[in-house]
């Protein structure tokens, strides 16, 4: 099992080491205190539209229920962490502390991401006067725990922001599928690590279960059944363990259907997209020894936003389990090759046999005329 | 189709041939040949395409996604003789040929066999004398009419699935998932492509080998 927490690993631990040794100090501001008013919806300020130039009102509201399932909240970043400009408040003010705060820079803790932006496309827009922030795309108090996104969250909340991926990929058949099933930078980010994720999804409630849903419904923890279901131990949910668990399923009434989709690892490199390197070898992914799909994991999010993980082995997106994903020649059931080859080799001694025979009785065909004739 | 029909149609025939082609009888109208050469050609390169398409790692004919787009086009254009087929069978009533005699079919079934299986080795005449009106034997009747009524049909409706997926979901999900339709349409192909060699193959069982093959392209089988 594979926990996700999507900190930048180093980094993110010493800021939580930091973040419980403050308040020690004394001298931590908790985010409760910027909640007293960021957490009224009526907080705006006045300001100016950077584009525009016109006077706007920019909300101030922070949303707690929305931050508290953040990434950053689950990993333990508190307000002050970002807005480190901030060391004090002052509530005799009116604003109890500076009014116009710095920009707060993303790279200083994703540092690795950062720089994988430089060398993009994203950052070279900037000679173009166009400046992309980071929050641009992922916005900045809400961002989310992504690994077990969809790729229809995924690409709602980034890409089609800007891009409406039809007015390009005329070239590429079945567009719509695509789009659907495979996250943007699974090609636009070449070097990026992917994986198939795969999630059980209820027709009756055309819903996906979550883990505490299905914890519900079996009426067992979840973490026992995933123990349950991985026999052997091995860490890798094998064919046999997945009829296992899904007869488990059927058991309690559950007649799933395992939705896949190819998605791309939350990682640096994703940033990584660049003009003209994007992947549009068809091969590359139709082809059953394709490295797209040497990856394969089950993903469940549990009620506070972390998901867990578990990997599966490959063979089992060729079962018809798998029902609703099919990659052209990438994830194809071997056992119908075999069948096929059967079909054609068996036609085919048909074929010789009756012609090998057909040659072989000539001389009787011919005795037979002259006799008749 | 009863026997008193079989000589009618017979009759008919051989005024009209002695007409236009000595010991030559016109078995095979214009609008029949048509369908059937387009659908070879559609066939074969169907089967092609489709080899490609599925053997990307084996295969090197040509790129992926022109295999992709010609395949749906060629589907397209095969479809359309489909329809070119049914219209004319249906609207000229000859689509009787295709349905067999009750009656008759299991005993005239086994007797083509025991011909293509021995029969023909020793010179014995075939069983099945071609007329306008019969132009199929027993075994010829039932694999024609499962394949044009049943079996083609399927590959059909599976390969117009395929080819949107995302517009026909709601369609796929009925039938069980893309993977259900995708085995449909695989086994179908591997059936048409074994159907294609045997049928090649039992086309040179004619008078001379080639016989039958030039009689599909001028309608005149020769009369024995």
């Amino acid at each position: 099992m594979k926990r996700k927490t999507g900190a930048p690993s180093v980094l993110g631990l010493l800021l939580i080491m930091l973040c419980c040794l403050w308040p020690l100090a004394g001298s931590a501001i908790e985010n409760s205190e910027c909640l007293d008013c960021h957490g009224d919806p009526d907080l705006t300020k006045e300001s100016t539209d950077n584009i525009l130039n016109t006077e706007i009102t920019e909300s101030l509201y922070v949303d707690e229920d929305r931050f508290n399932r953040s990434v950053h909240n689950i990993n333990g970043i508190t307000c002050v962490d970002c807005h480190s400009d901030i060391e004090e408040l002052n509530y005799d003010e009116e604003v109890p502390h500076k009014k116009e705060l710095k920009h707060v820079v993303c790279a200083s803790c994703h540092e690795e991401a950062g720089q994988d932006f430089k060398d993009s496309v994203h950052m070279k827009m900037r000679t173009k006067g166009v400046t992309m922030t980071c929050y641009a795309c992922h916005g900045y108090h809400y961002v989310r725990q992504m690994e077990g996104a969809s790729v229809t969250e995924r690409e709602n909340s980034i890409c089609l922001k800007c891009h409406n991926p039809y007015q390009f990929h005329q070239w590429l058949p079945a567009r719509s599928s695509h789009f659907s099933n495979v996250e943007c930078v699974v090609c636009h980010a070449p070097d990026v690590p992917r994986h198939i994720n795969l999630k059980i999804y209820d027709l009756v409630s055309n819903s996906y279960y979550d883990s505490s849903r299905l914890s519900k419904v079996l009426g067992i923890d979840f973490d026992q059944l995933m123990r349950t279901v991985d026999k052997n131990g091995d860490d890798v949910i094998d064919p046999s363990e997945f009829d296992n668990l899904v007869l488990l399923l059927k058991q309690k009434n559950i007649h799933p259907v395992f939705h896949a989709e190819l998605v791309a690892d939350i990682s640096s490199i994703a940033h990584h997209v660049n003009r003209g390197t994007a992947q549009k070898t068809c091969q590359k992914c139709h082809s059953a020894n394709s490295p797209y799909f040497n990856s394969v994991q089950v993903v469940f999010t549990h009620d506070d936003g972390t998901v867990d993980s578990y990997k599966v082995d490959r063979a089992v997106l060729e079962t018809y389990y798998v029902s609703h994903f099919y990659l052209l020649g990438g994830t194809r059931m071997k056992l119908m090759d075999r069948i096929g080859l059967l079909i054609l080799i068996g036609s085919a001694c048909v074929v010789g046999m009756h012609l090998t025979a057909r040659i072989l009785t000539i001389p009787l065909r011919k005795k037979n005329e002259e006799e008749t004739s | 189709m009863s026997s008193k029909s079989i000589e009618n149609g017979h009759h008919l025939h051989k005024g009209a041939a002695t007409m236009a082609h000595e010991g030559m009888i016109y078995i095979h109208p214009a609008p029949v040949r048509v369908w059937h050469w387009i659908n070879a050609v559609g066939f074969v390169l169907l089967i092609l395409t489709g080899f490609q398409i599925r053997y990307a790692e084996l295969l090197h004919l040509m790129p992926l996604g022109d295999a992709i787009t010609l395949h749906n086009y060629i589907g397209f254009v095969v479809i359309a003789d489909y329809f070119l087929w049914l219209v004319y069978y249906i609207g000229s009533g000859r689509i009787r040929i295709y349905i067999p005699d009750l009656r008759h079919v299991v005993t005239m079934a086994i007797k083509q066999a025991v011909y293509y299986g021995y029969g023909y080795f020793i010179g014995r005449p075939n069983p099945h004398k071609m007329t306008p009106d019969n132009k199929f034997n027993a075994m010829q009747q039932q694999a024609y009419l499962v394949i044009m009524l049943v079996l083609l049909p399927a590959q059909m409706v599976t390969g117009v699935l395929l080819w949107k997926i995302k517009g026909y979901g709601e369609y796929i999900n009925l039938l069980g998932g893309i993977k259900v339709v995708d085995t449909i349409h695989v086994l179908l192909f591997f059936f048409f492509t074994a159907f294609l060699m045997i049928h090649c193959y039992l086309a040179t069982l004619g008078h001379t080998p080639l016989a039958h093959f030039k009689a599909m392209f001028t309608g005149y089988e020769e009369e024995h």
